[in-house]
């Protein structure tokens, strides 16, 4: 327990600490920081599979704490085995990221970035732990704002537009989740996750007038535009493709997921698991996967076409919230890390290709399976992971999610989500041939594998994408052996 | 210590059956030009197989479960009499064919590949075997077809024309088998063989399920209608090839299966009309095959039409449904398993010497090669049935179970035989017997040692079989089926004998009859091939027109053309409608993607309404 304890303490210190260490040091030591915070990054990943272990071994669903002066203040973090896994993704893809950006990332933007970095970390970790609805609002603020600055630190043109579009996006979002929970705390007079759900759970007395039921409304609506489902997707796809890509692996990898499915996965639970709100999510769900593939068709910027791919997984995991039940749960919570993995693994891609290359327009790639051997093949294996090919992870998230659709009676929607894969397929065929087969042009001749930290990224990636793949029966066997499904 | 090793051995048994060889497999692609070690290899190997397939035969049945994810999806292995024997049976022709193999190949280039290929070969057919859940086998079963397809192209790359036809008949077998398994599953309710009891066979969907699985087995060892790649493989496959595929693996591995569905899965009635059918099926493929074997002037390519043939006689066997033709059947498909790898191994013998088999262009090699052509001799009276080789006790069970059946199945089987008899008199006589005739002029001697050894031990196993028959009657078959009734020892009807010994005397007169008339041994067939009526038949079949593969071609041709306008509005459905489909509404929703904040606040809003609108509807 006092391991657990001092774990789950660490959790807070860390981005805390590198917040901290970042803003104090001078501008001339900042690839100190850099280490450090790459060193707290991959330390967070150890931590939460250590944690996961604690928990396996304790025998126990949750551990509350909190940073107590007084005895008399609540605890205000909860640990779950759920939230371990959150904060294993959040170190993979802000570790990934730290790689990317010290190739990508100018060198006079590198410590901002740092800065901001622990910050989005500080956010993403407080929303994973929260035990309380607006807390969790706090930190979806903290996240956003921090978004904000990372997206436009280029300051390119479209740079600066398209964070702006997310602010004007996000303060919508922030009004709606403003007033809902204010009508929420009208009702109930307490915003405790443990509060709600027993009241959701037992007291039907409390009536269920339409006030509630718009106060749940303007929740979901206000995580779904954090989240980039459509029809609320609209800022999604600017913001990560002017974003520098380290940003956008953070953007496309975690943020959408821990801001935005993680905390509609809380709410939907504390809301009651309502019919629904999770019809609502499985018919949006639905519409994200379609409308997000066939954009994607279009496209002709690589980071743009990941960009619509994210939107268009999103709905997946949308799916597996609606599904419910722990099979659901688990469906999405993997489809949560896996897309962490493969979305990094491409847009690490992408980095490669921006270095060498230094375009990213697909027409005008073309060939470079020869030339870039190493990212031809890692952009194969995640597109493959992400179209659901065993025996690669992809396929066990979604056989997961379409299981637990077939189990939750949402037939329809199962069926959709297996054809609708056809055009993940399709969207990142497209993408790859255009880019890595075929002739090559005779201005990509001389191109040469990227090396370094990019390459060192993709192939980490891609040995978890096909570890996790072949060693997820095991998982799925262990889990079965502890009765949890 | 070694008390935990071998525990982990023996718990762990029924996987190192299939890791083991697997395993071998890769090493064998290692190790290139040391013969000495690759031999070494491959007989510790080997032996080490037969030596773990023998415990597993004399121990109790078990079972040995491979938990993999969940919902069901366990790797079930089974020991049991009938698996074990089989993978016993395998593991001991398997040691004869690859140290025939080796030699064979012995500084080829070929080698390494080739062991990888029979290596993973014999993974698959352990597991084949081993596995209880009907899945999991036909996993292994494909993968039994790709090492084929990859040894028969091994020679051949550039016009692989046995490949195909092998990958197009075996596929087509193995999709049979497919759909027999699923048919079977879901009037079982299960897909794990020892958890079925027999499925008897009325109705639609009973009749449909069980020929799809027999056809799916009897088409991987070879039988009619999924027969025609062997002839050709023949010409183009390397002897090695023939000697462990058509000659004697796919032979287990498909009559394993058959015996399993004929005894297991489904409740095979003797007498009925289903058994008639299958009965009529073996008949059909025995006779057609060995008129065809008659007119072949190519040993490698008589041997292969043999191959064909002795299927019959097994299916003819497993049939009846009658104990005694399960267990002639079997019996027999371990007597062809030798004696017919035996020949191929002479035919190769002569092979490396003359570097041909086309009996055209050599003959009466008998005198330089001495214990070749006593090996072809033994084997081939007992193909023949010639007391007291083997061939002949179990051929006299499957004429026992024809006559019991129907008598025009006997008829049948006895002009088989003369067939039989008929054709190898002539191939051994323009082989080996008289004036040594060579392509070229070259000294011919006798093959080297390490050949010779498989074909002398093979033979010897011939007349141990015929003479101790109780040894592969009692002590392997009859407690591999678990039959009670014994079958060994001579037959018990003294009619059967003489009729069977008078169709030999004929065969042998017809043959000298032939020689004389047309004055060579070799063509001493030639008056039945030219007689008034088989010869328009032998010259359609010739032409090609029995080979299903090209019935297949021919009718896919008929339908192809039916087919091509269907496709073209399949291909502008695909192509132009579906794709414009797919593509239309992102080329009008991009539109509105323009940048406009205003239009992005809206889609947003109209999200909100839409969730408005399903919480309106749900709760209303």
């Amino acid at each position: 327990m006092r391991a657990l304890q001092y774990v789950s303490m660490l959790f807070v210190i860390i981005p805390l600490t590198a917040l901290i260490v970042c803003s104090l040091i001078k501008r001339s030591r900042q690839n100190a920081a850099f280490y450090l915070l790459s060193a707290f990054a991959a330390a967070q990943v150890g931590l939460a599979l250590y944690g996961l272990m604690l928990f396996n071994s304790l025998n126990i669903s949750e551990y509350s704490f909190g940073f107590h002066i007084t005895q008399a203040v609540a605890d205000v973090f909860t640990l779950k085995p759920a939230s371990l896994v959150m904060l294993l993704c959040i170190g993979l893809v802000s570790f990934t990221s730290l790689l990317v950006a010290y190739k990508t990332m100018p060198a006079n933007k590198k410590l901002s970035y740092l800065r901001l970095l622990s910050a989005l970390i500080i956010g993403m970790n407080g929303i994973v732990l929260v035990n309380d609805l607006f807390t969790m609002y706090l930190f979806i603020e903290i996240i956003g704002i921090s978004s904000f600055v990372l997206i436009s630190t280029t300051k390119t043109e479209e740079g600066l537009e398209s964070a702006f579009i997310y602010l004007v996006m996000s303060s919508l979002a922030s009004i709606m989740l403003l007033t809902g929970l204010a009508f929420i705390f009208m009702r109930t007079g307490s915003l405790k996750f443990e509060y709600l759900i027993a009241i959701n759970n037992t007291s039907a007395e409390v009536s269920q007038n339409a006030l509630t039921y718009l106060s749940y409304i303007l929740v979901i609506s206000g995580l779904l535009i954090k989240t980039g489902a459509v029809p609320f997707h609209s800022w999604l796809p600017d913001a990560h493709q002017s974003a520098d890509t380290s940003v956008s692996v953070l953007l496309s990898g975690i943020v959408i997921k821990a801001a935005g499915v993680y905390c509609l996965m809380r709410v939907t639970d504390i809301f009651g698991n309502l019919y629904a709100i999770r019809l609502s999510l499985a018919i949006l769900g639905v519409i994200t996967i379609a409308v997000g593939a066939m954009f994607a068709l279009h496209q002709n910027h690589f980071k743009r076409i990941l960009a619509y791919s994210s939107v268009s997984q999103m709905g997946y995991m949308l799916l597996g919230i609606s599904a419910g039940g722990i099979l659901g749960f688990i469906g999405t919570m993997l489809h949560i890390f896996n897309h962490a993995v493969f979305k990094s693994t491409l847009f690490t891609n992408a980095a490669a290709l921006h270095e060498e290359v230094h375009t990213l327009d697909i027409d005008k790639l073309g060939g470079l399976q020869k030339q870039m051997p190493i990212t031809a093949t890692t952009s194969l294996i995640a597109f493959l992971s992400t179209a659901g090919i065993p025996p690669l992870s992809g396929f066990w998230s979604k056989l997961l999610i379409i299981i637990a659709l077939w189990k939750a009676n949402f037939i329809g929607f199962a069926a959709a989500a297996l054809v609708l894969s056809i055009f993940t397929a399709a969207y990142f065929l497209r993408l790859q041939m255009n880019v890595f087969w075929g002739q090559t042009p005779e201005h990509l001749q001389s191109i040469k594998e990227v090396k370094g930290t990019i390459r060192f990224a993709e192939i980490m990636l891609t040995i978890i994408t096909i570890a996790v793949g072949l060693g997820f029966p095991f998982i799925l066997l262990f889990l079965e052996a502890s009765g949890i499904i | 210590m070694i008390n935990a090793l071998f525990d982990i051995i023996s718990n762990n048994m029924l996987l190192i059956f299939i890791l083991l060889p697997a395993f071998v497999g890769l090493i064998m692609l290692f190790i290139r030009k040391r013969f000495a070690i690759q031999l070494a290899v491959l007989l510790l190997s080997s032996i080490i197989n037969l030596i773990a397939a023998y415990t597993l035969f004399a121990s109790e049945s078990f079972s040995y479960v491979i938990p993999f994810a969940s919902f069901g999806l366990d790797i079930v292995l089974v020991s049991n009499e009938l698996s074990s024997l089989f993978i016993m049976l395998v593991a001991a022709m398997f040691l004869f064919v690859c140290l025939y193999s080796a030699f064979y190949l012995k500084h080829k280039k070929q080698f390494s590949v080739f062991m990888l290929y029979m290596y993973i070969s014999l993974a698959m057919l352990n597991g084949a075997i081993l596995s209880d859940s009907l899945g999991i086998m036909l996993f292994f079963w494909e993968g039994l077809l790709c090492t084929l397809l990859g040894m028969l192209l091994i020679n051949n790359t550039s016009k692989p024309k046995a490949a195909i036809k092998a990958l197009v008949l075996s596929g087509t077998a193995d999709l049979l088998l497919m759909l027999g398994i699923i048919l079977t599953a879901y009037q079982a309710k299960t897909m794990l063989i020892n958890e079925i009891t027999p499925i008897k066979i009325q109705g639609f969907v009973p009749t449909l399920g069980f020929f799809c699985m027999l056809f799916g087995a009897i088409g991987k060892a070879g039988s009619m209608p999924f027969h025609s790649w062997i002839p050709e493989a023949a010409n183009d496959a390397t002897t090695p090839f023939l000697v462990s595929f058509p000659g004697a693996l796919e032979k287990l591995a498909g009559f394993y299966l058959a015996v399993v569905v004929t005894t297991k899965l489904y409740d095979l009635r003797p007498h009925s009309t289903i058994s008639n059918i299958v009965m009529t099926i073996g008949v059909l493929s025995l006779l057609f095959a060995v008129s065809m074997a008659l007119i072949q002037k190519d040993m490698k390519r008589l041997l292969s039409y043999h191959a064909i043939s002795q299927v019959g006689y097994m299916v003819l066997g497993i049939g009846s449904g009658l104990p005694i033709g399960i267990a002639g059947a079997v019996f027999h498909m371990l007597n062809n398993a030798v004696f017919k790898s035996c020949l191929y191994m002479c035919a190769g013998s002569i092979e490396s010497q003359t570097s041909t088999t086309d009996l055209k262009k050599f003959s009466g090699v008998g005198k330089c090669m001495p214990i070749t052509s006593i090996c072809f001799t033994i084997c081939g009276l007992a193909i023949a049935g010639v007391p007291p080789f083997c061939g002949f006790f179990s051929k006299e069970l499957l004429f026992d179970a024809a006559l019991e059946s129907n008598i025009v199945f006997y008829i049948g089987a006895l002009i088989g035989a003369f067939m039989t008899a008929v054709s190898f008199l002539k191939m051994g006589r323009a082989a080996f017997f008289g004036k040594l005739k060579l392509p070229e002029e070259k000294k011919i001697s006798e093959s080297e040692a390490g050949m010779l050894v498989p074909m002398i031990a093979l033979s010897i196993i011939c007349i141990i079989f015929g003479v101790f028959n109780t040894l592969p009657l009692d002590t392997l078959i009859n407690k591999g089926l678990m039959f009670e009734k014994s079958f060994s020892g001579w037959p018990h009807s003294i009619l059967l004998v003489v009729i069977s010994l008078v169709v030999l005397c004929i065969a042998v007169l017809d043959h000298l009859y032939g020689s004389k008339k047309s004055g060579s041994a070799l063509n001493a067939a030639d008056h039945i091939h030219y007689a008034p009526v088989l010869k328009t038949i032998y010259s359609i079949a010739e032409r090609g027109y029995f080979d299903l593969y090209n019935q297949m071609n021919a009718l896919f041709n008929v339908f192809a053309k039916i087919c091509v306008m269907f496709e073209r509005a399949v291909s502008f459905t695909y192509d132009t409608i579906a794709v414009n489909a797919a593509l239309l509404p992102g080329k009008v929703m991009r539109r509105y993607h323009n940048g406009s904040l205003g239009r992005y606040l809206f889609a947003a809003l109209c999200g909100v309404v839409i969730i408005i609108l399903i919480f309106i509807a749900v709760l209303v």
